[in-house]
């Protein structure tokens, strides 16, 4: 009886107390929405167009392509590692995309719809497969992943414009536009609610999906762990090899996917496009409070860097801002927000 | 040259703990004094004291007449102290003399490097030393022993009174470390004093010639080693002690759990062959350097091994990994419980489940509550005291962090546990809890397999001992039927 109420304090004690690190997470996580909040209140202040419910849409749709792969980064910098070759991957799916559609139409003579499917799994298992390149180079050989995908940026690149030929590739039967720049429930024009745009819809069963594997999966805890301390991981029987064949892999599949949303926004496949989507990505996830050592992130913080990075576009564009001092605004907040989880982590 | 360095009434004290207890001694010139002392008696804080890195609480160093009042290593070596530290400073990529004359090197006319007058002063000084190494060697070109010189080398440079060499041979073959202390007797016979610290009995009586005994902080004696047979020094080092044994309730079956056959590793040790039973607490003990902890490693799986094999209950394992070990039903700690064991940045919780988040599944997914209940029996059981299990591990005393990773390993259920040192850097009383678990653990019919330095632990913890030389199994012993200081001569190697 005694010893019973005794381990039910020692439960109390340990559960019903406030903790300070989980607090200051959550902390940190309201900041950057407090700041995102301030930022919309701001913007509102500035031009009356800004706080509507077409232009949410329109920043969301403004950061679809980016989040898309920025979400799959995050998976890629918690195991500790780097992807700098999502922005090439995207003009390769693309033009990989429009080229397989092509063939299958004109070469094998086959239906619009059956090219279109078997061109898109295709691709995505493209995406896959480099994924799945660095993951082995790192696993096996011990090349850091940034030397890997550092060579397939270019390399990547080069193949797309080696398959176009280096002109754009019109295929795409008219319903392909579908997928990267249609509407859900689309309203009339000038509506209060515009709809929801597809490309939106995507990017958050992305991050479901995401959010589901990182928090509610043993593949999820792994990542985390590899990232942190491979060896105290690998020591505990954690299997070091998969959980980055998983994350690259992931992350080359989601490169793949936003390619395509690419292709059916501007109905080509284009080699020049997605240059650069790498760093935009990279600081999405950085802004979102992980850090580039490993073992810290949250997809929640990559979706709330996201949306910052989009509503700051916005913003700036809406009150006629010059783009390339956009640039620098936008630089300068990556290293402030670093900055900013530095100073929090050193307070807990 | 200054033909003294006294200690007079050398007191440190850490909280809650005297490391140093009034120690006083005179070291003169012409000799080469070595210190011994067990893990924890106080020997290596006088070591530091004299270096300069720690600030002894009270008490006063003398070269000669000079207080030398030390602050810093800075200091200790503007006083003519110069330290040789185990792990080595040279810088690789550069050629001997470059490192011998780092930060210093001579400049001709227009300020540029002189590396002509660079490499003449160092042949010059190796010469001395009787050192056979080219100074235009690039470092990483040499071998260990070789690299271990040079070290001494650059000590010497600064034409240092007192030179204090701390483990140089810890790393070096026996016929390496015969050159190191023919350059130790050049030295001595130049009049400088040398302090030699060393964990290797043996070596003492190579080349030391007095040796200065330290336990529990205070000084037992300073004897000339010509006078000294190895029994009278080991007792020295321990005294009069009584150690309890394991409890009479703690029975071991002959049900073998693990079976260890011809097991070889080249370089770390050869031709391992034992059984561990079931229940059974064994300890391996055996001077650092034996191979101890690359076995554990081999036979957990987390290295790969040469030849020989490992059975778990009947079952052959086929390959090592750390991963098979676990499915085996083993349980590993490495002795680098912040590097290898614990993730330091992730919580407790997340540390505690790490090797067993295939069980906390439900379905594909994990489940918080079964993940919950997982933590919460070991912070129960195991007694660990924690604020929250979201804080950081790292934020733990260095017991209960061992307790986090030994919880995290429990979680997995296994039959075997196999802990190197698990009782490093942790207090007495946490020491004993975490020997408490093992027993625990044995009365639950999980065997378990110690490495520690601690002799007198693994007399008190474990129901048969292992001893290891050099690699190789030479003797097994029963706790009840032997001292720590038999014990320890049997770790140290008999040589001609």
């Amino acid at each position: 009886m005694n010893n019973s109420t005794e381990k039910s304090a020692v439960k109390q004690g340990i559960f019903g107390g406030r903790d300070f690190t989980k607090t200051m997470d959550i902390i940190r996580r309201l900041a950057l929405l407090l700041v995102l909040f301030a930022l919309m209140i701001f913007f509102s202040t500035q031009n009356e167009n800004f706080l509507t419910l077409r232009n949410a849409m329109t920043v969301l749709r403004s950061v679809s392509i980016t989040g898309v792969i920025a979400l799959g980064m995050t998976l890629v910098i918690i195991a500790g590692e780097i992807d700098l070759s999502v922005g090439s991957m995207v003009a390769l799916s693309g033009v990989l995309t429009a080229w397989l559609v092509r063939h299958f139409m004109q070469a094998i003579g086959m239906g619009d719809a059956i090219s279109v499917i078997l061109a898109i799994t295709i691709t995505l298992g493209v995406g896959i497969l480099v994924g799945l390149f660095t993951a082995t180079l790192r696993n096996y050989l011990r090349i850091p992943s940034f030397i890997t995908t550092l060579g397939l940026l270019t390399a990547l690149s080069g193949v797309a414009y080696l398959i176009s030929g280096g002109f754009p590739i019109i295929t795409f039967p008219s319903w392909y536009r579908y997928i990267g720049a249609g509407w859900l429930f689309e309203g009339e024009r000038g509506a209060t609610f515009p709809g929801i745009p597809f490309q939106v819809i995507i990017l958050f069963v992305v991050f479901i999906l995401l959010f589901i594997l990182l928090h509610y999966t043993r593949i999820g805890r792994s990542i985390y762990a590899v990232g942190a301390n491979e060896e105290s991981a690998r020591l505990s029987g954690v299997s070091v090899k998969l959980v980055r064949c998983v994350a690259f892999g992931i992350t080359g599949f989601l490169a793949a996917l936003s390619g395509i949303m690419v292709s059916s926004q501007i109905m080509t496949g284009a080699p020049a496009v997605g240059a650069g989507g790498e760093m935009n990505a990279i600081s999405a996830v950085i802004i979102g409070g992980a850090s580039l050592s490993g073992g810290v992130g949250k997809i929640t913080g990559t979706l709330i860097g996201i949306l910052f990075l989009g509503v700051l576009g916005n913003g700036m564009t809406m009150m006629g801002m010059d783009t390339h001092w956009q640039a620098v605004i936008r630089g300068a907040l990556v290293i402030a927000a670093v900055l900013f989880n530095m100073l929090i982590q050193k307070r807990s | 040259m200054k033909k003294c360095l006294r200690i007079q009434s050398l007191t440190k004290d850490y909280p809650g703990v005297r490391a140093l207890d009034d120690f006083s001694a005179e070291f003169p010139a012409g000799k080469v004094h070595a210190f011994l002392g067990k893990n924890g008696s106080g020997k290596s804080t006088l070591v530091k004291s004299i270096s300069g890195a720690i600030l002894p609480t009270s008490g006063a160093l003398f070269l000669d007449d000079e207080n030398l009042d030390l602050k810093t290593p800075s200091d200790a070596f503007a006083k003519g102290i110069a330290t040789v530290y185990q792990e080595l400073s040279l810088i690789p990529g550069l050629s001997v003399a470059e490192n011998i004359f780092f930060g210093r090197m001579p400049k001709n006319k227009l300020g540029l490097i002189n590396f002509k007058k660079a490499n003449i002063e160092a042949k010059r000084l190796l010469d001395e030393l009787g050192i056979n190494i080219s100074p235009k060697t690039p470092v990483m070109e040499l071998s260990m022993w070789q690299r271990q010189l040079v070290e001494i080398a650059k000590a010497m440079s600064f034409q240092p009174h007192v030179l204090l060499l701390d483990e140089p041979t810890s790393s070096l073959a026996q016929s390496e470390a015969e050159k190191l202390f023919e350059v130790v007797r050049i030295l001595r016979d130049k009049g400088v004093i040398l302090l030699y610290i060393s964990h290797k009995l043996q070596e003492i009586f190579d080349v030391a010639d007095s040796v200065t005994v330290i336990r529990d902080g205070l000084l037992v004696g300073i004897k000339d080693v010509v006078d000294l047979t190895k029994e009278e020094l080991i007792h020295m080092m321990f005294g009069d002690i009584k150690v309890e044994t394991i409890p009479d309730d703690l029975q071991f079956t002959n049900e073998p759990v693990l079976e260890v056959k011809n097991f070889t590793s080249k370089n770390h040790f050869e031709d391992i062959n034992f059984t561990l039973h079931k229940s059974e607490v064994l300890g391996i003990a055996g001077l650092l350097g034996t191979g101890r902890s690359e076995l554990l490693r081999a036979i957990f799986g987390a290295d790969s091994y040469d030849e020989g094999e490992v059975t778990v209950n009947g079952k052959k394992l086929k390959k090592a990994s750390p991963k098979r070990g676990k499915e085996a039903g083993m349980a590993f700690t490495s002795e680098n419980r912040k590097e290898e064991g614990l993730i330091l940045i992730h919580s407790i919780r997340e540390n505690l489940v790490l090797a067993s988040l295939r069980a906390l599944r439900n379905g594909i997914f994990m489940s918080k509550k079964k993940e919950r209940g997982y933590v919460d029996r070991q912070v129960e059981n195991l007694q660990i005291k924690i604020s929250s299990p979201e804080a950081l591990v790292s934020s733990l005393s260095g017991g209960n962090q061992q307790k986090v990773l030994v919880g995290n390993w429990i979680n997995t259920e296994p039959q075997i546990l196999i802990l190197d040192e698990p009782s490093r850097g942790i207090d007495v009383n946490a020491k004993q809890q975490i020997f408490d678990i093992v027993w625990e653990q044995s009365r639950q019919g999980v065997s378990s397999i110690i490495v520690s330095s601690e002799l007198e632990e693994l007399l008190q913890t474990c129901h048969r001992i292992l001893i290891m030389q050099e690699g190789r199994i030479v003797n097994e012993v029963f706790p009840k039927d032997i001292e720590v200081e038999q014990l320890y001569a049997m770790c140290v190697k008999e040589r001609d």
